[in-house]
């Protein structure tokens, strides 16, 4: 008894895996137990009646602001962790001094990899190089300068990968592209609030040294930098949605979703990065 | 699972991007399974957002070889829900007064739904907590049953029979819900 009631147990479990996980029907799982039918079935109904019931999503303005809140977050402990644990620094250092040298005995590879497409064999090192990039640019504006330089990296890598058919991959670079433009709205935030604390310093009288004069002098001639980031911003953005649509005009039926969604996360994340610059 | 482990640990050195990939995988599960435990939007919003932070709080002292971060995460989700649970003076609210958002346009779909998670919140309410968890995180996580197994420190089979249960007792609970809701 126990054992039958184990193995019927399994048998819904099993059920349970194909209507929850990979969507299949209520008749797909019956088919394969005939015998169980009688029982399985009004089981599986009020299984798949309450996955109906769950299916609740956030709401989009909470979903915005959490995910800024928590980037925000994210920022802050990481700024924290990285600045004064003098053994973290020394073990960073050996690692990139490390990193270097295999960079220096390997230059003609790594050279090849930075020109390379996400379904060739030399695209790890490609996303490593760029990883260690991220790594060693500390300022908010200098990252996010380089979030947009690899956004627009993203975006060849999808136009090649459509044009190849390779729906799966450009999907994920997609998710990439849309995760990079992300980081550049957050950083944005940052540079914008670090640019408006400069401001209200330099609203106090006299800077201590002439040093402090010409740092101050260059910062409001370039307008802090934030003028550069959103030029930037706005060319990448025209020319990826360009660039994007074009490839639509001429791609396989097959990835021409992931084409769309690219371009829909490509619109959203520079006009999301843009608007926290221009706030 | 490979993908997620070098993600985890790449979250761990504080890469913002492993990080973020997690945080929107998680998100809106996270959400749901919050939701559907206290079944109040507002209160369902903020504790969300307090499980991510405590996961970025604690992100260091994760070890893969325990358990999975999926069920690391839900089991910090589950502590929050029982906190909160505890320090309320009454029972989490019965009913929606704040209606939860659902992702569908048609206003009589919306109004079934809605009356579907009401009905099941009622009916939930009503299972043994056992049963209640294994429900949330099936439905709401969609977690495989092996880190079901692991958050609730229970075995496999020990979990389907639960599974089995649960369902067996919903099944009764929801067309009594049906009726009182008809009657």
């Amino acid at each position: 008894m126990i054992k039958r009631d184990r193995e019927f147990d399994n048998i819904l479990n099993e059920c349970l895996e194909r209507l929850l996980v990979r969507d299949e029907t209520i008749e797909q799982c019956l088919a394969g137990h005939p015998e169980l039918a009688d029982t399985l079935k009004p089981l599986l109904q009020t299984a798949a009646a309450a996955k109906k019931a769950t299916n609740i999503e956030p709401r989009p303005e909470f979903r915005d602001r959490a995910r800024y809140q928590f980037r925000s977050a994210l920022q802050e402990v990481a700024s924290k962790k990285s600045r004064p644990i003098f053994s973290w620094r020394f073990r960073w250092a050996t690692a990139v001094t490390t990193v270097l040298i295999l960079l220096l005995a390997n230059g003609g590879m790594v050279a090849a990899a930075m020109g390379s497409m996400p379904d060739e064999p030399l695209y790890p090192v490609k996303l490593a190089v760029e990883q260690l990039q991220l790594n060693l640019t500390t300022s908010p504006l200098d990252k996010a300068k380089l979030y947009a330089e690899l956004s627009d990296r993203r975006v060849t890598e999808i136009i090649h990968l459509a044009q190849e058919g390779k729906a799966g991959l450009a999907e994920v670079v997609t998710q990439r592209l849309d995760n990079q433009l992300a980081m550049i709205a957050s950083l944005a935030i940052t540079i914008t609030r670090q640019e408006e604390s400069r401001v209200l310093e330099g609203a106090l009288p006299v800077p201590a040294t002439d040093m402090d004069v010409k740092e101050s002098q260059e910062f409001h001639q370039t307008g802090g930098g934030g003028d550069d980031l959103s030029q930037l911003l706005e060319q990448y953005a025209a020319s990826h949605s360009a660039d994007l649509n074009h490839a639509l005009e001429t791609a396989p039926e097959g990835v021409k979703p992931v084409l769309l969604q690219a371009i829909e996360v490509s619109l959203a994340g520079y006009e999301k990065a843009l608007n926290a610059l221009s706030e | 699972m490979q993908d997620e482990q070098s993600l985890v640990q790449r979250a761990q050195q504080l890469d913002q991007e492993a990080f973020t990939q997690l945080y929107e995988r998680y998100f809106n599960k996270i959400y749901r399974y919050v939701a559907l435990k206290i079944g109040n939007q507002a209160e369902a919003e903020d504790m969300t957002q307090q499980v991510f932070l405590k996961a970025l709080q604690s992100i260091s002292s994760y070890k893969w070889r325990d358990i999975p971060f999926s069920a690391w995460l839900y089991r910090i989700a589950h502590n929050q829900v029982v906190d909160y649970l505890r320090k309320k003076t009454r029972q989490p609210t019965m009913s929606l007064n704040e209606s939860l958002a659902i992702s569908e346009s048609n206003p009589q779909q919306t109004a079934e739904h809605k009356l579907g998670i009401e009905q099941l919140l009622l009916a939930t309410r009503r299972l043994t907590p056992a049963q209640q968890e294994v429900i949330s995180l099936r439905f709401t996580g969609e977690l495989p049953i092996a880190q079901v197994a692991k958050i609730m420190g229970k075995s496999e089979g020990a979990v389907k029979a639960l599974q089995h249960s649960a369902i067996v007792a919903l099944r009764k609970l929801l067309v009594v819900v049906y009726d009182d809701k008809k009657g």
